[in-house]
């Protein structure tokens, strides 16, 4: 009876019922009907035994990072800084707005952020130089994606965590794929600029200029280094390096820059705390849904019905591709990992694929979703921000999520492009 | 209508003082546990002395970071849900839908909170914490071993104040449904997720 509560699960979460009661109600419901009402108490306890943990704590650190650096001033340096580099290509603005998301990505790790942060910023600026509305906030909620691609990434530590992998080696396993998405976005406007013939934002600056605004950004720039070069030189865990790059981010914003005052604080924690309080109740649940995914033999008995339609990896890779590409469509990437990694990860584990490289495959399709109509969360940002019509935007993004499902497609048959790092650093076999 | 206005107001106002009260701890919360890493991450790697407690504080001050900051979330709409279904529907049935939806979560938290108060008070809960101590003389002589119940509570205080959140929404939803929705108050909008 227990199979049940997948189908009752898929009928809550389609009817409109919060992901967080939906991964309780179906499974509790069934073991109600069933009799089992001790288990109902044991997916109690493990609601607060899957947020009673030390890993988890990274992600109230990194939204907390995120938001100082983003109130502390930073993102202009980085804008500025890439600028300097890049402002004078045919499309200057549009490969900015780009090198600027990957570089943010590196301190943040939220699409959201990045679209509000960088919109806000480079929409007016690409107007006013003659680009259209629709198309600058196209190209800034594309870009956006690579927020949680690189690391520090919000969804990788909760896939990390509900699937039991290393921190470590996912975020090392984004950071091609990420800069993929980059250079791939970079292509793409690159084939529109001499087709239409886009403005070159400023004139190419002197090398001592370019000194100039490298200094100004030497700081945020340091973080990613301080983040990755704390785990990997195994000084860290990743929670302990979120909270130096909270620290960091606190001194630099304060005492470097002055760019943050005191008044401010409590906002930026409260804003911190909201975000990540509905995420970890989330991760809670998914660890009791996780608990009767296991019990019910769901997985088996999906594997073998996945298994009948063909047995060849890399058909179900292209499918489950398409499955996920659907599901990032209609919910966020963070909701979508905590459902169905439980589901799908032992299914693509048993058939071989590396646990490390399914993690990737997902995580990048789901946070390409976020940029997808209709409930591409960051299309709605990039909507408010530009006060552009969500459908005018989102037809103007299709060339660049062509891009970033051709990505998705290299990483998927490419395992050494997420694998390498990884293996070369001792953090995957 | 007036009577169902009428009871919502005292219900918003408890509930928007508690949850501003609830927000003020959770940022307090959130900063110590910062605090508390970096304690034990100087400790450990500049005075090569690793801590007992830090862990366990941080996680303490997460938990109950979650359980008064997650109410808030949920009345200002910032729970993750697919609602396209009760937004295609037409405004009668699509309301109806969000009212069953919402009486779907009450009955859930009802269940909740009598597992977590059982919890709380029961054998799991008579357990002591690991490394958490509480001075109770001024002198720092004696000290009081918290007890895992005071970290188990903060769930259940949560799921408390997310059944006091679900009835306000209850009754908004039902004010809607008669036509009163321009009538009500705003809740302001909650931040995005891990996103």
């Amino acid at each position: 009876m227990l199979i049940w509560f997948l189908p009752t699960f898929l009928v809550f979460l389609m009817i409109g019922l919060p992901v967080f009661f939906a991964l309780l109600a179906a499974p509790g419901i069934l073991l109600w009907l069933n009799g089992q009402t001790n288990d109902i108490t044991l997916l109690y306890r493990n609601v607060y035994n899957g947020m009673d943990s030390f890993p988890l704590m990274a992600i109230p650190f990194f939204m907390l990072a995120g938001e100082l650096m983003n109130r502390g001033g930073i993102t202009i340096r980085l804008v500025e800084f890439s600028q300097a580099l890049m402002g004078h290509f045919r499309g200057g603005l549009a490969h900015v707005n780009v090198l600027s998301s990957i570089l943010f990505a590196g301190l943040s790790g939220s699409a959201v952020a990045d679209t509000s942060a960088l919109g806000s910023m480079l929409i007016p600026a690409m107007e006013k130089q003659g680009y259209t509305r629709k198309f600058a906030a196209a190209i800034t909620a594309a870009s956006s994606v690579i927020g949680p691609i690189i690391p520090p990434s919000g969804i990788m530590i909760i896939y990390a965590y509900v699937m039991g992998e290393s921190v470590a080696a996912l975020f090392l396993a984004g950071i091609v794929p990420g800069v993929m998405v980059g250079v791939g976005l970079m292509l793409m406007i690159k084939v529109m600029a001499d087709k239409y013939d886009f403005p070159v934002a400023s004139r190419k600056y002197t090398w001592p200029e370019r000194r100039q605004a490298s200094l100004k950004a030497f700081f945020p720039l340091l973080t990613p280094v301080i983040i990755l070069g704390g785990i990997l030189g195994g000084i860290f865990t990743p929670t302990e390096a979120a909270a130096v790059a909270v620290g960091y981010a606190f001194i630099i914003g304060f005492f470097v820059l002055r760019t943050l005052t005191l008044k401010e604080v409590p906002e930026i924690l409260s804003n911190a705390g909201l975000t990540s309080a509905v995420v970890l109740l989330l991760v809670g649940a998914a660890m009791a849904f996780k608990t009767v995914v296991s019990l019910s033999h769901a997985p088996e008995q999906l594997a073998s019905l996945i298994l009948s339609l063909s047995e060849n990896p890399l058909i179900l890779l292209l499918l489950i591709n398409l499955l996920l590409f659907v599901v990032g469509m209609f919910l966020d990437a963070g909701p979508a990992i905590i459902i169905l990694g439980p589901i799908l990860g032992p299914i693509f584990t048993s058939l071989g694929v590396d646990p490390i490289h399914f993690a990737i495959i997902m995580s990048v399709n789901l946070t390409v979703g976020l940029a997808t109509p209709p409930m591409g969360l960051v299309l709605f940002v990039a909507a408010a921000v530009s006060r552009e019509k969500v459908e005018t935007i989102a037809k103007a993004i299709l060339p660049f999520l062509a891009v970033e499902i051709i990505v998705i497609f290299l990483i998927t048959y490419i395992p050494a492009l997420s694998m390498t790092i990884p293996r070369i650093t001792g953090f995957a076999n | 209508m007036s009577g169902l206005a009428s009871a919502l107001a005292p219900i918003a106002f408890v509930n928007e003082t508690a949850l501003r009260l609830c927000r003020a701890v959770g940022v307090v919360a959130i900063a110590l546990m910062v605090i508390a890493i970096l304690i034990q991450v100087f400790f450990r790697y500049v005075l090569d002395n690793a801590l007992p407690w830090p862990d366990e504080a941080a996680r303490f001050c997460m938990l109950w970071m979650t359980g008064l900051m997650a109410p808030t979330a949920f009345r200002r709409g910032g729970f993750v849900a697919i609602d396209m279904v009760p937004l295609m529907l037409p405004r009668i049935p699509g309301q109806v839908l969000s009212l069953l939806l919402l009486i779907v979560s009450l009955a859930m938290l009802l269940v909740a909170v009598t597992i977590g108060w059982s919890e709380v008070t029961g054998f799991g809960g008579k357990f002591a914490t690991a490394a958490l101590y509480l001075p109770t003389s001024l002198g720092f002589d004696d000290w009081y071993r918290i007890p895992r119940s005071w970290m188990m509570a903060s769930l259940l205080v949560g799921v408390v104040l997310l059944i006091a959140v679900n009835i306000e929404l209850i009754l908004r939803a039902i004010v809607s449904l008669l036509g009163g929705g321009d009538q009500l108050p705003e809740i302001a909008d909650a931040p995005a997720g891990a996103e």
